[in-house]
């Protein structure tokens, strides 16, 4: 029989039709779309024994307490840890991705002088040469650790100068230190007794303080109340996610908040709604509604709506003094519900934007955030975990990323609650890494290393006989029998805590700050490395919670 | 006792941190491609930030979260999978993708009114190392597949395998919190059993301020959200008025 050309069709057309209707190709598509899930080049998680170890995030001063998930040794997720008494199981949206910076493509891996890779070694050298040269300038950004210490007896050491990065919190605090004589280190706001908060373009519900500490006051005191116990008042341009979720926004021009507080100050004290605490402002009434936009009589509701349920605090999203004058005036500085003393101590601390004195060598902390670059002809050697590119330092010296040695995390910012936490290293790093401190102790034996310091400290509370180390409960101090124990309990994520912030100190204003109508508020939260968490980047560029201008880092 | 699994978010207390998008990507090892864009991009949890309309003073902002709704009844995209790659789990009521079925059609996609579901385009990569910073309790999903929120599922098998360890039968729901609900820092989301009348949760659901987006479409969504603001509220429904919260959000975000 002759097969003709069209035979071939029909058959190969009634094959084909036929082949549909059999399980064959659905099959073949099944297994396909099974066989393609495991090609050898699809990542996949470690594998090994998992645990969940307690900790604090060292990656800004802020110290939330972590729980973290660890396989084989490498920490694999992150989550809040509900009994840190100021966290309080918080976290900022970067910490939910901190354990990928370890990873991440910008990750600094080698010593580098200038453009060309280099060695610790030669490192060491250069900076050893320095040193013997003329002094050195040390500048940092967490001050109060076990490392600041090193940091600091080095530059005394050196005849340098010890220099501080402080965050816009805490630079919100140091027009007091004038007026009181109390160091702004030992300043802090209690925000649990204070009933009005009125911030002038703080952030308070992003990012601002340690991110626990206020938004969950701020859900259980005020979320969703027409009348709340915590009155959150939001004075700001933009309708920011702060003024989207305060009680009262009212929209000022950017610039116009010292006059705007010394408007507010002027009703205050004319219509006598508060003790008279302090000097009337020169600017009037009038001068302040247009330097605000804002007419007098509104001026005059606000200050009234302040007075009305009180202890009052104004918080200003940096160094404002007119904004800190007018906390004086509504006499919430020293007092419950307002700024309060957190500790006794004493430290006193030299800002780096201050005028740096000359030195042969600048030592940069990798806790100084990014974006600062100082001002200076000398030597920089700066330690960074991450490369944000245009250092403008002659060496970059790779630092240990998270987790990766032991830090301790002194008191945050913001709280009114003495803490103390130790963060130790619970993962190596993938390349050779030192920390700034490391550093300097590895070149001059000498110097007491951060782990003795910190065991040290350990032993004053032990000493000391005050406060509790918190856990899931909470045990006093002096129920401890050895400071080996307090240590140990520390490095397991327990956190010391003292007594509640010290009212009752005197701030005296003689006259009332200067206002300059063109000041401008710089409201940015610290975050020390120049990446983000890379979800985080994702993130923000597939949602539009953020705008392009917050992603500068990413 | 079967359960219905589900949760109701307060918007009046979402500050729009993220924080919950962040907990949720890292808990399910969404990789982070520089290639992928708002449009084809992995978000199974993604908070939308949609307004009154007003302008100056007048305008109010609210966040809100948007995720899987988890639907009870005619599960739109149940109905049109061809492969049977989705399913209502009938002892807990979540909506489960199962990727090794899944053809990667997209027909879910199409058929979720609350565009929830995300279609991975390439196969999923990190920076060098960084796989060892990947959840080992959730697999990686390959290209060609639709994926979306199933309540972190992972974390349920965790808090049954501890159950069975212990000798009962029913976890204990303290084990059992999705990354979302874990992470958000004002209690925003609760999460619970609305089967369960003595549930928090579902004492919530039935408040008279809580609402459902597009309830009219009846598919009985298992996500609810709260709101004392009228407005709030109006934008659940887009029906012949003002534009719903998912075209008003998508329209904020180009």
């Amino acid at each position: 029989m002759k097969i003709s050309r069209r035979d071939l069709l029909v058959w190969s057309a009634g094959a084909a039709a036929g082949l549909i209707v059999t399980p064959v190709p659905w099959k073949l598509l099944d297994d396909t779309s099974i066989w393609s899930q495991n090609w050898p080049w699809i990542p996949q998680p470690v594998r090994g024994p998992i645990e969940v170890k307690q900790t604090s995030c060292t990656l800004c001063p802020k110290g939330c307490g972590m729980k973290v998930k660890m396989a084989a040794g490498w920490p694999v997720g992150v989550a809040g840890l509900g009994s840190h008494p100021i966290s309080r199981g918080a976290l900022c949206p970067l910490g939910f991705g901190v354990h990928q910076l370890n990873w991440h493509p910008q990750r600094l891996r080698f010593v580098r002088h200038g453009s060309q890779i280099s060695s610790w070694n030669d490192a060491g050298a250069a900076f050893a040469k320095a040193c013997n040269e003329g002094p050195v300038v040390v500048i940092e950004g967490y001050p109060g650790r076990a490392a600041s210490s090193v940091l600091e007896t080095f530059s005394q050491k050196q005849n340098g100068s010890y220099r501080v990065v402080l965050g816009s919190e805490t630079r919100a605090l140091e027009a007091y230190e004038a007026w009181s004589g109390v160091p702004t280190s030992s300043l802090a706001y209690d925000l649990e007794s204070a009933k009005t908060i009125v911030s002038f373009g703080a952030p308070l519900l992003d990012g601002w303080g340690t991110p626990g500490q206020f938004t969950r006051l701020w859900a259980e005191r005020a979320a969703g109340k027409t009348n709340p116990q915590l009155r959150l008042i939001q004075l700001e341009a933009t309708l920011s996610r702060t003024a989207a979720r305060a009680w009262q926004w009212t929209s000022i021009p950017v610039g116009s908040e010292s006059g705007l507080a010394a408007g507010v100050a002027r009703v205050l004290l004319e219509e006598r709604l508060v003790a008279a605490h302090g000097p009337m402002p020169s600017l009037t009434l009038a001068e302040a509604a247009a330097q605000t936009g804002l007419s007098t009589e509104v001026l005059r509701d606000l200050a009234r709506t302040i007075a009305s349920q009180t202890p009052a605090v104004a918080i200003a999203s940096d160094d404002n003094p007119a904004v800190a004058a007018l906390n004086v005036v509504l006499g919430s500085v020293g007092a419950r519900g307002g700024i309060v003393r957190r500790s006794k101590r004493t430290q006193h601390y030299i800002s780096a934007d201050a005028e740096l004195p000359s030195a042969r060598a600048l030592l940069v902390d990798a806790s100084v955030p990014w974006d600062f670059v100082p001002k200076t002809n000398a030597e920089v050697f700066r330690f960074a975990a991450w490369d944000g590119g245009s250092s403008k330092a002659d060496w970059l010296l790779p630092s240990p990323g998270f987790l990766e040695e032991t830090n301790d995390i002194p008191s945050t910012p913001t709280s009114a609650i003495e803490t103390y936490a130790v963060s130790p290293a619970l993962t190596k790093a993938p390349h050779e890494v030192q920390s700034a401190a490391q550093f300097l102790c590895s070149l001059d034996p000498t110097f007491t290393t951060a782990e003795k310091i910190i065991h040290s400290r350990c032993e004053e509370l032990f000493r000391a006989r005050i406060g509790a180390l918190q856990a899931q409960e909470r045990t006093p101090v002096a129920k401890f029998d050895s400071a080996q124990k307090i240590d140990e309990q520390l490095s397991k994520g327990a956190i010391w805590t003292g007594g509640p912030g010290i009212p009752g100190f005197k701030c005296v204003l003689k006259e009332w700050p200067s206002v300059n109508p063109s000041d401008s508020e710089n409201s940015s939260t610290i975050w020390p490395a120049p990446v983000l968490p890379p979800l985080a980047t994702k993130l923000y560029r597939e949602s539009s919670l953020r705008e392009a201008s917050e992603m500068r880092n990413a | 006792m079967k359960a219905r699994y589900g949760m109701v978010i307060d918007l009046d207390r979402c500050t729009g941190c993220g924080s919950c998008m962040m907990a949720c990507a890292a808990e399910n090892n969404v990789p982070s491609l520089p290639q992928a864009s708002a449009r084809t991009g992995l978000t199974p949890m993604l908070v939308r930030r949609v307004s009154n309309g007003g302008e100056g003073t007048a305008r109010r902002e609210v966040f809100i979260p948007i995720m899987c709704m988890h639907c009870e009844h005619d599960t739109p995209c149940v109905k049109v999978c061809p492969q049977q790659a989705v399913e209502v789990d009938k002892a807990t009521g979540i909506v489960m993708q199962m990727p090794q079925r899944c053809l990667g059609c997209r027909y879910c996609m199409t058929a979720c009114p609350y565009h929830a579901r995300y279609f991975n385009w390439w196969d999923p990569s990190w920076p060098t190392g960084m796989e060892k910073s990947l959840n080992p309790g959730v697999a990686v999903r390959m290209r060609g597949v639709v994926e979306k929120c199933n309540l972190c599922h992972a974390r349920l098998h965790s808090a049954q395998a501890k159950a069975a360890a212990a000798g009962r039968r029913e976890i204990d729901s303290a084990d059992y919190v999705p990354a979302c609900v874990e992470s958000c820092p004002t209690a925003a989301i609760r999460f619970g059993n609305l089967a369960d009348q003595n549930d928090p949760a579902a004492q919530e659901a039935r408040s008279p301020e809580a609402f459902r987006l597009l309830a009219r479409i009846g598919t009985e969504p298992k996500v609810y959200y709260k709101s004392k603001e009228a407005w709030v509220r109006a934008l659940a429904e887009s029906n012949s008025g003002p534009p719903s919260v998912i075209e008003r959000a998508e329209a904020h975000n180009g």
